[in-house]
């Protein structure tokens, strides 16, 4: 900006004109000491001075000086050394006179407090909306995979160290995601998070870590198929995992469930030759005995 | 009022600014008309319009240790005061800002220099009228409305239905015009 600029705004500084942005950049530069802008202010505002002068001049009636002066008076005897005594007397006015600064400052410190309690509140509304919208996003989402004949729905049942939990994961093959849901976890001790593992054939995938919230519903997705694509999955299991986690399960087994405990007979038999060295039917026996209330720590295939 | 007029009115500041009633009285003397009608032009009501002469000397007297001569006129001072007074009764909402935004003393050393040539004095307010009177009618009305309404930039667009870089040209050209008319200050050279 050439400095003619500033120069004009000082024009509309001086008669208060100067507004938005613009006044606070203008104050900037004032405060950064340009002489040229405050000689410039001051000159305007002399010449400014004159627009009062065009009016036609009007005597305020007598009253006004004598009242003023009778004020002045008052004031001057309040600060002599007999001061104490004209306090004294007028006391109740003085009282007066500070419970009204006293209304006025709670005032203003009220609304101030008001504004800032509204201010928070609106915040926290706006948050409140923010989560609202993610969760109504998340359930429609969920309704999608449910409506999808395409999706897979595999519900998981409490191990040993949660036998009240169960779950469900509603899972998409050809999209490799899904939603864990799930209820009666106990929250996770800290350093620690809920881990969810898609298995296949081939082992335990890392399906996302959540907290003990989280995990509720929880997203799952896996990174784009490898080669050699693993899967497909026909079990899931929820441990917990000491954070980060890593790719293969290592802490307590808390929910297990496969494709095969919904419909046993048809997916597996499909899978005859692979079933004789995966750990499908091995999972199935640990699942059983985690029912029974006696699984071992980490019944996971090892990777 | 008239018997003080080969004085000078920043000695009465000083004056009062170490008690003496008699030097604020020749300021009330010399100043509240202008105050007074500026303060009927800005209010329109007689009663409002004393009362903000009153509080006017009110200050005067009460702060007139603050004043600073190399920070302009004790009229520009005075005026100042009675202006931001009348206009805070109409726009209680934004006085204080513009208040202190007028009122306020500029931080520090900046702006020492005195302003000796740029004072203007004993204008006659058939010249104030008449330069105003020259100015094209849009630039008056632009500035009477920042003046007399206190109205920012932006309102002034607002009230006129004009864009503000049109509103912001008025102003420019109008002041322009009135400081060479009035030979109050140097109007920026190099402007188009």
């Amino acid at each position: 900006m050439s400095h003619d600029e500033w120069l004009d705004r000082a024009d509309l500084y001086a008669l208060g004109a100067l507004d938005g942005e613009e006044l606070g950049r203008f104050e900037d530069h004032l405060d950064s000491g340009c002489e040229e802008c405050g000689r410039q202010l001051r000159e305007t505002r002399e010449v400014l001075l004159q627009v009062p002068r065009s009016l036609s001049p009007l005597a305020p009636s007598p009253d006004v000086k004598r009242r003023l002066m009778a004020r002045v008076a008052r004031e001057a005897a309040d600060s002599t050394p007999r001061a104490a005594l004209a306090r004294r007397r007028l006391s109740w006015a003085r009282v007066g006179l500070a419970a009204s600064v006293l209304l006025l400052i709670g005032l203003v410190g009220f609304a101030a407090w008001d504004d800032w309690n509204l201010r928070n509140q609106l915040r926290d509304l706006d948050a409140e909306a923010v989560m609202l919208r993610s969760q109504l996003v998340q359930r429609k989402d969920i309704i999608r995979y449910l409506d999808d004949p395409e999706v897979a729905i595999i519900p998981l049942a409490g191990l040993g160290p949660s036998p009240g939990a169960s779950g469900r994961v509603l899972w998409l093959q050809s999209d490799r995601s899904g939603y864990l849901l799930s209820r009666g976890l106990p929250p996770a001790p800290a350093g620690h998070k809920y881990a969810v593992w898609a298995i296949a054939a081939s082992g335990p995938v890392p399906a996302g870590l959540f907290t003990h919230e989280e995990v509720r519903r929880a997203r799952l997705r896996l990174p784009a198929s490898p080669t050699p694509p693993e899967g497909p999955f026909r079990q899931f299991a929820v441990t917990l995992e000491p954070t980060p986690g890593g790719p293969r399960p290592t802490g307590p087994q808390h929910l297990l469930g496969s494709l095969a405990s919904a419909a046993p007979a048809r997916s597996l038999t499909g899978h005859e030759e692979r079933r004789a060295k995966s750990p499908p039917p091995k999972l199935q026996k640990v699942l059983e005995a985690g029912m029974a209330a006696n699984a071992p720590d980490n019944p996971l295939p090892p990777g | 009022m008239h018997t003080h007029r080969s004085e000078d009115p920043a000695d009465w500041i000083a004056a009062v600014a170490v008690g003496d009633r008699s030097a604020l009285e020749r300021l009330y003397d010399r100043y509240s008309p202008l105050v007074y009608s500026l303060a009927m032009r800005i209010l329109g009501i007689r009663a409002d319009a004393e009362d903000v002469v009153q509080e006017v000397f009110l200050q005067v007297w009460r702060r007139a240790e603050t004043y600073r001569p190399d920070r302009g006129s004790p009229e520009c001072w005075i005026v100042t005061i009675a202006r931001n007074m009348a206009l805070a009764r109409i726009r209680a909402e934004n006085t204080m800002k513009k208040g202190i935004g007028f009122l306020r003393e500029r931080s520090g050393t900046t702006v020492a220099e005195p302003v000796a040539g740029a004072v203007v004095r004993a204008e006659s307010a058939l010249a104030v009228r008449s330069a105003l009177a020259r100015l094209p009618d849009e630039q008056r009305r632009a500035l009477e409305l920042a003046y007399f309404d206190g109205l920012t930039q932006s309102e002034i667009a607002a009230r006129l239905g004009e864009p503000l870089g049109t509103v912001k040209t008025r102003i420019r050209l109008g002041m322009e015009r009135l400081k060479r008319l009035l030979g109050g200050g140097e109007a920026p050279e190099g402007l188009p």
